[in-house]
Protein backbone atom coordinates (compact mmCIF):
# COMPACT_ATOMS: atom_id res chain seq x y z
CA UNK A 1 0.00 0.00 0.00
CA UNK A 2 2.74 2.44 1.17
CA UNK A 3 4.97 1.32 -1.98
CA UNK A 4 1.63 2.24 -3.89
CA UNK A 5 1.71 5.91 -2.75
CA UNK A 6 5.54 6.44 -3.14
CA UNK A 7 5.27 5.51 -6.49
CA UNK A 8 2.33 7.72 -7.56
CA UNK A 9 4.06 10.82 -6.01
CA UNK A 10 6.99 9.91 -7.18
CA UNK A 11 5.40 9.95 -10.49
CA UNK A 12 3.28 13.16 -9.73
CA UNK A 13 6.75 14.87 -8.41
CA UNK A 14 8.41 13.83 -11.71
CA UNK A 15 5.40 15.18 -13.66
CA UNK A 16 5.48 18.65 -11.96
CA UNK A 17 9.30 18.74 -12.42
CA UNK A 18 9.05 18.17 -15.65
CA UNK A 19 6.25 21.00 -15.81
CA UNK A 20 8.43 23.08 -13.90
CA UNK A 21 11.31 22.41 -16.29
CA UNK A 22 9.45 23.33 -19.27
CA UNK A 23 7.37 26.63 -18.14
CA UNK A 24 11.40 28.11 -17.49
CA UNK A 25 12.06 26.78 -21.68
CA UNK A 26 8.98 28.56 -22.24
CA UNK A 27 8.48 25.22 -24.26
CA UNK A 28 4.97 26.01 -26.28
CA UNK A 29 4.41 22.35 -26.63
CA UNK A 30 3.95 21.83 -22.89
CA UNK A 31 1.89 24.99 -22.71
CA UNK A 32 -0.24 24.03 -25.62
CA UNK A 33 -0.72 20.90 -23.40
CA UNK A 34 -1.30 22.60 -20.20
CA UNK A 35 -4.64 24.54 -21.80
CA UNK A 36 -6.10 21.77 -23.55
CA UNK A 37 -5.73 19.93 -20.13
CA UNK A 38 -7.27 22.61 -17.97
CA UNK A 39 -8.81 24.80 -20.41
CA UNK A 40 -12.96 23.62 -18.49
CA UNK A 41 -11.49 23.45 -15.29
CA UNK A 42 -9.91 27.14 -15.38
CA UNK A 43 -12.98 28.84 -17.20
CA UNK A 44 -15.33 27.03 -14.80
CA UNK A 45 -13.20 28.85 -12.09
CA UNK A 46 -13.17 32.34 -13.46
CA UNK A 47 -16.84 32.25 -14.83
CA UNK A 48 -17.76 31.30 -10.82
CA UNK A 49 -15.11 33.94 -9.82
CA UNK A 50 -16.21 36.49 -11.98
CA UNK A 51 -19.68 35.85 -12.76
CA UNK A 52 -19.13 36.71 -16.02
CA UNK A 53 -18.67 34.57 -19.02
CA UNK A 54 -17.28 37.13 -21.12
CA UNK A 55 -14.72 38.53 -18.64
CA UNK A 56 -13.73 34.98 -17.76
CA UNK A 57 -12.61 34.14 -21.49
CA UNK A 58 -10.96 37.64 -21.68
CA UNK A 59 -8.91 36.19 -17.93
CA UNK A 60 -8.33 33.08 -19.39
CA UNK A 61 -6.30 33.57 -21.70
CA UNK A 62 -4.68 36.33 -19.63
CA UNK A 63 -3.75 33.56 -17.27
CA UNK A 64 -2.10 31.99 -19.76
CA UNK A 65 -0.26 34.92 -21.20
CA UNK A 66 0.72 35.14 -17.62
CA UNK A 67 2.24 31.46 -16.89
CA UNK A 68 4.30 32.01 -19.88
CA UNK A 69 5.80 34.69 -18.68
CA UNK A 70 5.99 34.03 -15.18
CA UNK A 71 6.49 30.07 -15.49
CA UNK A 72 10.27 30.54 -13.98
CA UNK A 73 8.51 31.19 -11.05
CA UNK A 74 6.62 27.41 -10.80
CA UNK A 75 9.25 25.38 -8.66
CA UNK A 76 6.87 22.46 -9.29
CA UNK A 77 6.14 21.09 -5.36
CA UNK A 78 3.01 21.77 -5.81
CA UNK A 79 0.25 20.36 -8.23
CA UNK A 80 0.45 22.58 -11.49
CA UNK A 81 -3.47 23.33 -10.92
CA UNK A 82 -2.97 24.98 -7.59
CA UNK A 83 -0.59 27.44 -8.83
CA UNK A 84 -2.57 27.87 -11.96
CA UNK A 85 -5.70 28.84 -9.96
CA UNK A 86 -3.64 30.84 -7.90
CA UNK A 87 -2.35 32.50 -10.78
CA UNK A 88 -5.67 32.64 -12.31
CA UNK A 89 -7.19 34.34 -8.85
CA UNK A 90 -4.55 37.06 -8.56
CA UNK A 91 -5.28 38.02 -12.07
CA UNK A 92 -8.56 38.26 -11.52
CA UNK A 93 -8.34 40.58 -8.44
CA UNK A 94 -5.83 42.70 -9.83
CA UNK A 95 -7.58 42.92 -12.90
CA UNK A 96 -11.27 43.70 -10.41
CA UNK A 97 -8.89 46.43 -8.47
CA UNK A 98 -8.00 48.25 -11.14
CA UNK A 99 -11.03 48.67 -12.84
CA UNK A 100 -13.26 49.58 -10.07
CA UNK A 101 -12.38 49.36 -6.15
CA UNK A 102 -14.44 46.36 -4.85
CA UNK A 103 -13.92 43.59 -2.92
CA UNK A 104 -14.72 39.94 -4.65
CA UNK A 105 -17.68 40.00 -2.86
CA UNK A 106 -19.10 42.81 -4.57
CA UNK A 107 -19.34 40.62 -7.78
CA UNK A 108 -22.03 39.50 -6.66
CA UNK A 109 -24.09 42.36 -7.69
CA UNK A 110 -23.22 42.05 -10.82
CA UNK A 111 -26.65 41.16 -12.67
CA UNK A 112 -24.50 40.77 -15.95
CA UNK A 113 -23.76 36.93 -16.10
CA UNK A 114 -23.78 35.17 -19.61
CA UNK A 115 -25.56 31.89 -19.81
CA UNK A 116 -23.04 28.91 -19.55
CA UNK A 117 -22.34 26.71 -22.14
CA UNK A 118 -22.69 22.89 -21.69
CA UNK A 119 -20.19 20.53 -23.09
CA UNK A 120 -21.25 19.25 -26.57
CA UNK A 121 -21.57 15.56 -25.73
CA UNK A 122 -24.50 14.72 -28.95
CA UNK A 123 -27.27 13.86 -26.69
CA UNK A 124 -30.52 13.87 -28.03
CA UNK A 125 -32.31 17.50 -28.18
CA UNK A 126 -34.51 16.75 -25.34
CA UNK A 127 -31.35 15.75 -23.07
CA UNK A 128 -29.79 18.92 -23.79
CA UNK A 129 -32.56 20.92 -22.77
CA UNK A 130 -32.72 18.97 -20.14
CA UNK A 131 -29.23 19.52 -19.21
CA UNK A 132 -28.67 22.58 -19.81
CA UNK A 133 -31.82 23.61 -17.22
CA UNK A 134 -30.45 21.90 -15.00
CA UNK A 135 -27.20 23.79 -15.28
CA UNK A 136 -29.40 26.82 -15.33
CA UNK A 137 -30.71 25.82 -11.83
CA UNK A 138 -27.15 25.45 -10.49
CA UNK A 139 -25.97 28.45 -12.10
CA UNK A 140 -28.68 30.18 -10.47
CA UNK A 141 -28.15 28.45 -7.08
CA UNK A 142 -24.13 29.38 -7.41
CA UNK A 143 -24.20 32.84 -8.52
CA UNK A 144 -26.89 33.57 -5.38
CA UNK A 145 -24.24 32.87 -2.63
CA UNK A 146 -21.49 34.82 -1.69
CA UNK A 147 -18.40 35.00 -3.78
CA UNK A 148 -15.76 33.71 -1.62
CA UNK A 149 -18.48 30.85 -0.45
CA UNK A 150 -18.74 29.67 -3.83
CA UNK A 151 -14.77 29.68 -5.16
CA UNK A 152 -14.64 27.22 -1.92
CA UNK A 153 -17.47 25.27 -3.43
CA UNK A 154 -16.21 25.28 -6.34
CA UNK A 155 -12.47 24.51 -6.06
CA UNK A 156 -13.72 21.37 -4.00
CA UNK A 157 -16.31 19.97 -5.29
CA UNK A 158 -16.28 20.62 -9.33
CA UNK A 159 -12.29 20.74 -9.71
CA UNK A 160 -11.94 18.21 -6.35
CA UNK A 161 -8.87 20.12 -5.12
CA UNK A 162 -7.81 19.09 -1.37
CA UNK A 163 -8.55 21.50 1.67
CA UNK A 164 -4.84 22.47 1.78
CA UNK A 165 -4.73 23.40 -1.72
CA UNK A 166 -7.76 25.70 -1.91
CA UNK A 167 -6.29 27.33 1.46
CA UNK A 168 -2.76 27.57 -1.19
CA UNK A 169 -4.87 28.99 -3.90
CA UNK A 170 -6.79 31.42 -2.03
CA UNK A 171 -4.37 32.24 0.82
CA UNK A 172 -7.04 31.69 3.42
CA UNK A 173 -6.33 29.78 6.55
CA UNK A 174 -7.60 26.30 6.40
CA UNK A 175 -10.12 26.79 9.36
CA UNK A 176 -11.54 29.74 6.94
CA UNK A 177 -11.16 27.84 4.32
CA UNK A 178 -13.60 25.11 6.03
CA UNK A 179 -16.00 27.47 7.20
CA UNK A 180 -16.54 28.71 3.87
CA UNK A 181 -16.75 25.44 2.49
CA UNK A 182 -19.39 24.85 5.09
CA UNK A 183 -21.75 27.87 4.99
CA UNK A 184 -20.97 27.76 1.02
CA UNK A 185 -22.52 24.34 0.89
CA UNK A 186 -25.33 25.17 2.81
CA UNK A 187 -25.92 27.90 1.64
CA UNK A 188 -26.09 26.07 -1.96
CA UNK A 189 -28.47 23.39 -0.79
CA UNK A 190 -30.86 26.31 0.55
CA UNK A 191 -30.90 27.48 -2.73
CA UNK A 192 -31.13 24.34 -4.81
CA UNK A 193 -34.00 23.40 -2.48
CA UNK A 194 -35.79 26.64 -3.13
CA UNK A 195 -35.62 26.29 -6.99
CA UNK A 196 -36.61 22.89 -6.81
CA UNK A 197 -39.49 23.12 -4.22
CA UNK B 1 -26.75 12.84 21.43
CA UNK B 2 -25.81 16.64 21.83
CA UNK B 3 -26.32 19.50 19.20
CA UNK B 4 -22.56 19.78 18.92
CA UNK B 5 -22.76 16.16 17.59
CA UNK B 6 -24.90 17.11 15.12
CA UNK B 7 -23.13 20.87 13.94
CA UNK B 8 -19.72 17.96 14.05
CA UNK B 9 -21.60 15.64 11.86
CA UNK B 10 -22.85 18.10 8.89
CA UNK B 11 -19.02 19.72 8.95
CA UNK B 12 -17.63 16.63 8.23
CA UNK B 13 -19.97 15.78 5.34
CA UNK B 14 -19.38 18.89 3.75
CA UNK B 15 -15.81 18.73 3.94
CA UNK B 16 -15.77 15.60 2.56
CA UNK B 17 -17.81 16.02 -0.21
CA UNK B 18 -18.87 12.20 0.17
CA UNK B 19 -22.62 10.49 0.32
CA UNK B 20 -23.53 9.51 3.96
CA UNK B 21 -22.48 5.83 2.77
CA UNK B 22 -18.60 7.79 2.85
CA UNK B 23 -17.86 6.34 -0.51
CA UNK B 24 -15.73 8.72 -1.65
CA UNK B 25 -13.11 9.70 1.22
CA UNK B 26 -12.04 13.20 1.63
CA UNK B 27 -8.67 14.50 2.83
CA UNK B 28 -9.99 16.57 5.75
CA UNK B 29 -11.46 13.31 7.32
CA UNK B 30 -9.79 10.93 9.20
CA UNK B 31 -10.32 7.61 9.73
CA UNK B 32 -11.51 7.70 13.37
CA UNK B 33 -14.05 10.32 12.30
CA UNK B 34 -15.07 8.71 9.11
CA UNK B 35 -15.92 5.91 11.75
CA UNK B 36 -17.62 7.95 14.11
CA UNK B 37 -19.78 10.10 10.96
CA UNK B 38 -21.17 6.40 9.48
CA UNK B 39 -22.07 5.19 13.65
CA UNK B 40 -23.93 8.76 13.77
CA UNK B 41 -25.88 8.52 10.72
CA UNK B 42 -27.00 4.95 11.22
CA UNK B 43 -28.53 6.62 14.87
CA UNK B 44 -29.57 10.23 13.45
CA UNK B 45 -32.04 10.32 10.76
CA UNK B 46 -31.65 13.96 10.52
CA UNK B 47 -28.46 13.98 9.69
CA UNK B 48 -28.79 11.49 7.37
CA UNK B 49 -31.08 13.16 5.25
CA UNK B 50 -28.49 16.12 5.76
CA UNK B 51 -25.91 13.90 4.07
CA UNK B 52 -28.61 12.77 1.65
CA UNK B 53 -29.09 16.32 0.36
CA UNK B 54 -25.47 17.40 0.47
CA UNK B 55 -24.91 14.25 -1.80
CA UNK B 56 -27.55 15.42 -4.38
CA UNK B 57 -26.39 19.08 -4.23
CA UNK B 58 -22.54 18.36 -4.78
CA UNK B 59 -23.78 15.44 -7.73
CA UNK B 60 -25.62 18.29 -9.32
CA UNK B 61 -22.49 20.38 -9.22
CA UNK B 62 -20.37 17.82 -10.49
CA UNK B 63 -22.47 16.68 -13.48
CA UNK B 64 -22.35 20.34 -13.99
CA UNK B 65 -20.55 20.72 -17.24
CA UNK B 66 -19.23 23.53 -18.49
CA UNK B 67 -17.00 23.75 -21.99
CA UNK B 68 -14.43 26.16 -23.18
CA UNK B 69 -14.75 26.61 -26.48
CA UNK B 70 -13.04 25.17 -28.84
CA UNK B 71 -12.35 28.75 -30.80
CA UNK B 72 -10.88 30.05 -27.18
CA UNK B 73 -8.61 27.48 -26.47
CA UNK B 74 -7.20 27.86 -30.08
CA UNK B 75 -7.38 31.55 -29.62
CA UNK B 76 -5.04 30.92 -26.12
CA UNK B 77 -2.40 28.96 -27.26
CA UNK B 78 -2.09 31.38 -30.80
CA UNK B 79 -1.31 34.42 -28.60
CA UNK B 80 0.41 32.50 -25.95
CA UNK B 81 3.21 31.33 -29.05
CA UNK B 82 3.01 34.68 -30.32
CA UNK B 83 4.11 36.04 -26.98
CA UNK B 84 6.30 33.69 -26.71
CA UNK B 85 7.87 34.17 -29.99
CA UNK B 86 7.75 38.08 -28.98
CA UNK B 87 9.84 37.19 -25.66
CA UNK B 88 12.12 35.25 -26.73
CA UNK B 89 12.91 38.40 -29.89
CA UNK B 90 13.42 40.78 -26.86
CA UNK B 91 15.79 38.44 -25.14
CA UNK B 92 17.59 38.29 -28.04
CA UNK B 93 17.78 42.03 -28.61
CA UNK B 94 18.91 42.66 -24.96
CA UNK B 95 21.23 40.27 -25.40
CA UNK B 96 22.62 42.19 -28.52
CA UNK B 97 22.56 45.24 -26.86
CA UNK B 98 24.55 44.02 -23.70
CA UNK B 99 27.00 42.64 -25.92
CA UNK B 100 27.07 45.95 -27.63
CA UNK B 101 27.40 47.79 -24.68
CA UNK B 102 30.08 45.65 -23.36
CA UNK B 103 31.84 46.75 -26.21
CA UNK B 104 31.58 49.78 -25.95
CA UNK B 105 32.54 50.27 -22.52
CA UNK B 106 35.87 48.52 -23.17
CA UNK B 107 36.85 50.29 -26.37
CA UNK B 108 35.87 53.52 -24.47
CA UNK B 109 38.12 52.05 -21.60
CA UNK B 110 40.99 51.20 -23.78
CA UNK B 111 40.49 54.77 -26.17
CA UNK B 112 39.83 57.38 -23.62
CA UNK B 113 43.24 57.80 -22.50
CA UNK B 114 44.90 57.46 -25.85
CA UNK B 115 42.71 60.42 -26.97
CA UNK B 116 43.37 62.58 -24.33
CA UNK B 117 47.02 62.54 -24.67
CA UNK B 118 46.07 62.84 -28.53
CA UNK B 119 44.45 65.83 -27.47
CA UNK B 120 47.34 67.51 -25.14
CA UNK B 121 49.76 66.81 -27.73
CA UNK B 122 47.49 68.06 -30.14
CA UNK B 123 47.01 71.92 -28.10
CA UNK B 124 50.45 71.52 -27.37
CA UNK B 125 51.67 71.86 -31.10
CA UNK B 126 49.19 74.31 -31.12
CA UNK B 127 50.11 76.34 -28.37
CA UNK B 128 46.62 76.75 -27.42
CA UNK B 129 45.34 77.15 -23.57
CA UNK B 130 44.83 73.60 -21.55
CA UNK B 131 40.80 74.69 -21.59
CA UNK B 132 40.61 74.72 -25.21
CA UNK B 133 41.87 70.77 -26.47
CA UNK B 134 40.05 69.75 -22.83
CA UNK B 135 36.93 71.24 -24.53
CA UNK B 136 37.24 69.60 -27.44
CA UNK B 137 38.01 66.38 -25.85
CA UNK B 138 34.70 66.90 -24.08
CA UNK B 139 32.78 67.80 -27.43
CA UNK B 140 34.48 64.84 -29.64
CA UNK B 141 34.09 62.56 -26.49
CA UNK B 142 30.67 63.27 -25.31
CA UNK B 143 29.26 64.37 -28.84
CA UNK B 144 28.37 60.86 -30.10
CA UNK B 145 26.48 59.82 -27.31
CA UNK B 146 24.27 62.36 -27.69
CA UNK B 147 23.56 62.14 -31.08
CA UNK B 148 22.99 58.57 -30.54
CA UNK B 149 20.59 59.31 -27.56
CA UNK B 150 18.57 62.37 -29.52
CA UNK B 151 18.04 60.02 -32.44
CA UNK B 152 16.59 56.85 -29.97
CA UNK B 153 14.24 59.37 -28.87
CA UNK B 154 13.14 60.54 -32.21
CA UNK B 155 12.74 57.35 -33.51
CA UNK B 156 11.76 55.13 -30.15
CA UNK B 157 13.72 52.29 -28.88
CA UNK B 158 14.17 48.33 -29.03
CA UNK B 159 11.67 48.16 -26.15
CA UNK B 160 9.40 49.77 -27.97
CA UNK B 161 7.98 46.20 -29.85
CA UNK B 162 7.22 45.06 -26.66
CA UNK B 163 5.64 47.79 -25.21
CA UNK B 164 3.38 47.63 -28.44
CA UNK B 165 2.37 43.85 -27.44
CA UNK B 166 1.36 44.98 -23.66
CA UNK B 167 -0.84 47.79 -24.84
CA UNK B 168 -2.62 45.04 -27.51
CA UNK B 169 -3.01 42.89 -24.64
CA UNK B 170 -4.41 45.40 -21.95
CA UNK B 171 -6.85 46.82 -24.89
CA UNK B 172 -8.05 43.06 -25.57
CA UNK B 173 -9.06 43.04 -21.14
CA UNK B 174 -11.62 46.17 -22.45
CA UNK B 175 -10.18 49.16 -20.56
CA UNK B 176 -7.13 47.54 -19.71
CA UNK B 177 -6.79 47.43 -16.81
CA UNK B 178 -5.13 44.38 -15.94
CA UNK B 179 -1.19 44.60 -15.19
CA UNK B 180 0.58 42.67 -17.54
CA UNK B 181 4.28 42.87 -15.97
Amino acid sequence: MNAIAYCSWNAMESETSAIARGLRRRDPELLDRLIEQYQHRLLRYLVYLTNNRELAEDLFQETWIRVLERGHLYDGRHEFGTWLYAVARNLTIDYLRKKSPVSLDGLMEDEQHAPLEPADTRLAAWKVVEQHEQAERINAALVGIPAEYREAVVLRFQDELALEEIATVTGAPLGTVKSRLYRGLNLLMGRLEGKTA
Amino acid sequence: MSVNDHERARQLIALSGADASGGRTGDARAEGERGWLRVHLQECEECRDYAEAAGGAIRALRTHPMAAGSGLVRATQMRVRARALELRRQRERMWLVGLSCAFVGISAAVTTPLLWQGFAWAGEWMGVSSWVWQAGFTFVWIVPALVASALLVDRGTHLNAANGIGTSLRSNLGGGSAEQD
